[in-house]
């Protein structure tokens, strides 16, 4: 149980010291991948406490989700829709379900 | 539990990512915040202070130059106020124009008047300088004021009524080439007093001195101002 957070720590030290830093007009993208990736984790964790976690699925869910929800976001820019907010809307509503269905595993009912 | 040692490894990956990701974000959030409103402010609290100073900076000149007022500044314009009135001395290049009685003869018959400088040869010539620019004119030493006369007083002249007998020497601070040009145009001054004899040279010169004007002057009639109605 350890290794997530071992990796979690290394990744933040890594980037708050990383010389490079994000142009504006991209935190957009940046910031609905990181929705992504962090309802992956937890549906990772979720998945775990289930007891069917699948590292495929896991992995790939991570990265795709991630990178479409970037490719869904770009597109919207283009097209002059808002898909950001959707994709943040259904990635945070995930999110909660997700935290909830932990929630409820660690607590056992 | 049930991860193997691969699983493992790629959910640390997986979660160093992640942490790379939070990171970036928060990192590119915190340049947001400090590029736009904050440095705005920054950038507005220093151009204010440099402008507060720069205006502390100008009211200590301004109150400096109040105090010198009374004395520095006023002492310089009434210098400059003398030299333009002719009170003070000047130097600088210009001609020096020698005027002397004709040595010919007066032919029988001719009015010796003819060959003799008169008021009115030197108020030409000194027209001729004026009009050439001069800044300072001096007759044998006599500073010529704007209230100076040139005038006829027997067989001398009088200017600022001190008599002098010729040669009459005119010294001229302005543009020498000028000065000198009008003077020898073609059927001006020189041409016409050289027709009856009148010796008359001019030469340019680097520094001519003029003295100032000795004498004292004083309103008697005149008051300063429009005056009421």
């Amino acid at each position: 149980m350890l290794y997530p957070l071992f990796g979690l720590l290394i990744g933040l030290y890594v980037g708050l010291n990383m010389p490079l830093s994000l142009p504006q007009e991209y935190i957009k993208f940046l910031s609905i991948a990181l929705m992504a990736a962090i309802d992956a984790v937890l549906g990772g964790v979720r998945s775990a406490r289930e007891g069917n976690y699948d590292n495929q699925i896991f992995v790939s869910g991570f990265f795709v989700n991630a990178i479409v929800a970037m490719i869904l976001c770009y597109f919207g820019e283009r097209l002059g829709i808002d898909l950001y907010f959707v994709g943040i809307l259904a990635f945070g509503l995930r999110i909660f379900q997700n935290i909830a269905i932990i929630r409820r595993l660690y607590l056992g009912k | 539990m049930f991860y193997d040692k691969h699983a493992k490894i790629l959910i640390t990956i997986v979660c160093a990512i992640l942490g790379v990701m939070l990171a970036t974000q928060f990192r590119t959030n915190e340049s947001i915040k400090a590029n736009i409103p904050y440095q705005r402010a920054e950038e507005l609290g220093e151009r204010l202070k440099v402008v507060e100073k720069e205006r502390n900076n100008l009211l200590l000149d301004l109150q400096r130059l109040q105090e010198k007022t009374s004395d520095e500044v006023i002492a310089r314009e009434i210098n400059l106020l003398k030299a333009h009135a002719g009170f003070t001395a000047l130097h600088g290049p210009g001609v020096v124009v020698t005027v002397d009685d004709s040595k010919k003869a007066a032919k029988p018959g001719d009015n010796p008047n003819l060959y003799l400088i008169h008021d009115d040869d030197l108020l030409r010539i000194i027209n001729e300088l004026r009009a050439a620019g001069a800044e300072g004119i001096a007759i044998n030493d006599e500073r010529l004021l704007a209230v100076s006369e040139i005038r006829c007083a027997g067989p001398t002249l009088s200017v600022n009524n001190n008599r002098f007998a010729p040669p009459y020497v005119i010294r001229a601070i302005g543009d020498a080439k000028s000065m000198e040009n009008s003077l020898k145009m073609r059927g001006g001054v020189m041409e016409t007093l050289k027709f009856w004899g009148i010796q008359i040279s001019v030469t340019s010169e680097e520094k001519v001195v003029l003295p100032p004007y000795r004498g004292t002057q004083s309103f008697e009639y005149a008051k300063v101002g429009e005056g009421a109605k």
